[in-house]
């Protein structure tokens, strides 16, 4: 049994893969394939880059219906799907707002209350259009814009993986920035799967709950991170584009499902979630696994379905499904 | 129907980017309309490989351009071809778009030494091709294509020298013939990636074609697959082609039993006295790609797929305009950004000091150009069949100098057809 690891900086974070199997020569060529897949993705998926799919839409949807490529139209119908199932808490076009609270190339400030109504309003997936004959995007408004940053990296983490898989890859764990991860097989025969972790966002010490997926994606959301302080709380990066606020519901969501595009899109709708909509959410999406973790002071209080029990001597609410 | 359209409401709206000009912003699509009555053009890609998926989903986007149909050899690669293009027909061989009178172009992107037949064949089916770079990796492979392109004339043939339609080099390249290095002294490029090159493939028969860039039978090696495209520029931009090329390679990194090597350096000698050096590893990706070109009063760089910058020595004349260039800076030096297209921006109100909002990659203009000769042309496009043989038939002589580590003199006679 060999082992081979890999790397790549793309969409803003770094991408690691670790592949078992026979032969280390075609694991690492496996692996390379699946890496520049990730790379294609970001050139084509990023807001930043002036010549993607996005950029363009973002310059001119406005102003006319912008072709695309099936593959894009695909994943925009995908996150137009999610948009519905998580109630609009999931949400592609929260760009303005996130322009508004000057977390696009900035810590975060708090707005001018006109400028958030503003920006509100020109947020909602139901203000795009998705035309499957010809392939086109069009917003209803300017000013609109699009940021595949909650789902492009679950999508490319996919995509990757089901490479690896074409390349005949039984044994692999891909992860970007440790959020999104996919496991392909288990790490050695027998082995019940991959282990994965949640780290308490309280405590970056302790380990919240530890599960094992095979076959699966996990993804895990936090509003932590990117982040400024008014008064007393903190305010964080994950806005709830529904309202036009920071989330200040969970501190921290953790999502295991098939696929890594859902895992990646429902762990930040679940930040903006309150726990009626955690329960129909988890309704929605088979054989969804989920972990909510509130802050109340300095407890955690747990909504979960699926995970296993959590590492926490503090654990109030435990609900498994 | 199986084929996808795009409507005459789409389609004008989507050539805003275009003009007989080449260059208008895509702000500008409901004042300058699609001169003519263009009907679509029908295209078949053969070979749905990276290169073949990326220029499928660039042609979903360059107005006019419909994927019809779509040709591998590998049934995974038409799974995929089924989802990025759903409304074209897929195909085992080639032939059989070929035989499609509703086809009128097709793109080949196989691998380098399976261009002949299916360009030949494309031909003499009357298609227009755009064949991918480098055009050939023998030279009797680059004759025969380049000698039934030039037979063909009224069928447009273009060469995947893609850097010639960017206007971003056009801009540069006339800055440059304007003198604007002053008196050149040399030029250096680079290719720098870190992998293996290897592809992976659960089917043993598979592993050995994917891996046709390893075979030495087969493969010009990173000389001919990695830099043709930096060097095409260099021929373009310097005006000349290069009589010698001086040839080292090595295997550094990459001790899998691999004959190609995984580094190179190549020297090559131009008519006016100028050396230009190349090298490529795919040991580090340090700085990656770029060219740069040094002379008596600046020093202008190509990187990033296209973007410039010029470095003055500070003795050089005053151009004017500088002043109000965009400058970015690199370590203790400063490049004046040169941006294709800064008049005309200034024109629309676009501030000229940055980037265009609208600018396509380098692959989008050469496929728009090759779009644009099916309603206008046909005419000779940039990269037509003389510069695939003459960029073909350098690298060929550059990788032989490289594999023999040696120096050998590039005959004219290679690239000139009877």
């Amino acid at each position: 049994m060999q082992t081979v690891r890999l790397a790549l900086n793309a969409m803003a974070t770094r991408f690691e893969l670790v592949i078992h199997g026979e032969d280390a020569v075609l694991l690492r060529a496996a692996g390379e394939e699946a890496l520049s897949e990730i790379k294609r993705l970001d050139e084509r998926l990023s807001f930043y880059n002036p010549t993607s799919e996005i950029s363009h839409i973002n310059d001119n949807a406005s102003k006319y219906p912008v072709q695309v490529t099936p593959e894009l139209y695909s994943l925009l119908k995908m996150a137009s799907d999610l948009y519905d199932k998580t109630e609009g808490a999931f949400d592609v076009t929260v760009g303005p707002l996130m322009r508004c609270w000057g977390f696009v190339r900035g810590s975060g400030a708090w707005p001018k209350e006109s400028a958030r109504e503003e920006a509100l309003e020109k947020t909602g997936m139901d203000q795009v259009l998705l035309d499957e004959e010809e392939y086109t995007v069009a917003f209803k408004q300017d000013g609109m814009a699009i940021d595949l940053g909650a789902i492009g990296k679950g999508y490319a983490i996919q995509e990757a993986a089901d490479l690896l898989r074409e390349c005949g890859i039984i044994s692999a764990l891909l992860h970007g920035g440790t959020s999104t991860m996919a496991a392909i097989g288990t790490p050695s025969p027998g082995d019940e799967g991959w282990t994965i972790g949640v780290i308490d966002p309280l405590d970056e010490s302790n380990m919240l709950t530890s599960t094992t997926i095979c076959d699966e994606a996990f993804s895990v959301s936090a509003p932590h991170g990117k982040a400024f302080k008014k008064g007393d709380q903190i305010w964080g990066h994950v806005i709830d584009p529904r309202v036009g606020y920071p989330v200040q519901g969970a501190a921290v969501a953790a999502v295991i499902h098939s696929s890594a595009t859902v895992c990646d899109a429902v762990s930040t709708a679940l930040l903006a979630a309150n726990r009626t909509e955690i329960d129909q959410m988890a309704q929605k999406f088979q054989d969804i696994r989920i972990l909510c973790a509130y802050s109340d002071g300095n407890e955690l209080n747990f909504v979960s379905n699926g995970f296993n029990s959590v590492n926490s001597t503090i654990l109030n609410d435990e609900k498994n499904g | 129907m199986t084929k996808k359209t795009v409507s005459r409401r789409a389609f004008l709206m989507g050539s805003a980017a275009l003009s007989g000009a080449g260059l208008v912003r895509a702000a500008n699509i409901k004042t300058r309309p699609w001169p003519g009555n263009r009907d679509d053009v029908h295209c078949g890609i053969i070979g749905y490989g990276p290169q073949g998926r990326e220029i499928t989903a660039t042609l979903a986007r360059v107005p006019g351009a419909v994927v019809s149909a779509i040709c591998d050899t590998y049934a995974p690669m038409l799974r995929r071809a089924q989802r990025d293009a759903p409304d074209a027909t897929r195909h085992a061989d080639y032939r059989e778009i070929l035989d499609n009178p509703d086809i009128q172009a097709v793109i080949v992107a196989t691998p380098t030494h399976l261009h002949r037949d299916i360009v030949l064949d494309a031909l003499s089916a009357g298609k227009n091709v755009y064949c991918e770079a480098p055009m050939a990796s023998s030279i009797d492979d680059a004759k025969s294509i380049a000698r039934a392109a030039r037979d063909a004339s009224s069928q447009i043939f273009q060469v995947g020298q893609i850097y010639r339609s960017n206007p971003q080099h056009r801009s540069v390249f006339q800055f440059m013939r304007s003198g604007a290095i002053g008196k050149p002294a040399m030029a250096r490029g680079q290719w720098h990636a870190k992998e293996s090159w290897r592809r992976a493939s659960p089917n043993a028969e598979r592993v050995r074609e994917l891996n046709w860039r390893l075979d030495p039978q087969l493969s010009i090696g990173l000389i001919g697959e990695a830099a043709l495209l930096q060097m095409d520029v260099a021929y373009w931009v310097l005006g000349e082609l290069p009589t010698a090329v001086h040839g080292f390679g090595q295997i550094m990194g990459w001790n899998d039993g691999r004959e190609v090597p995984d580094t190179i350096q190549a020297i090559f000698e131009f008519p006016s006295g100028l050396h230009m050096l190349f090298d490529a590893t795919l040991v580090s990706s340090y700085e990656e790609a770029y060219e740069v070109y040094m002379g008596s009063e600046s020093t202008i760089v190509f990187r990033d797929r296209g973007k410039a910058w010029m470095f003055k020595e500070v003795d050089s004349l005053m151009l004017g305009w500088e002043v109000y260039a965009r400058k970015d800076r690199f370590y203790k030096e400063t490049g004046i950004a040169l941006l294709a297209n800064a008049t005309q921006l200034d024109a629309q109100n676009v501030d000229p000091t940055e980037d265009d909002p609208n600018v396509e990659t380098p692959l989008w203009y050469a496929m728009q150009e090759f779009m644009d000769n099916h309603a206008f042309g046909p005419y000779p496009p940039a990269a037509n069949w003389e510069r695939g043989l003459e960029a073909a038939a350098i690298a060929i002589t550059a990788n032989q100098a490289i594999m023999e580590r040696t120096r050998k003199e590039i005959d004219p006679l290679l690239y000139t057809l009877d």
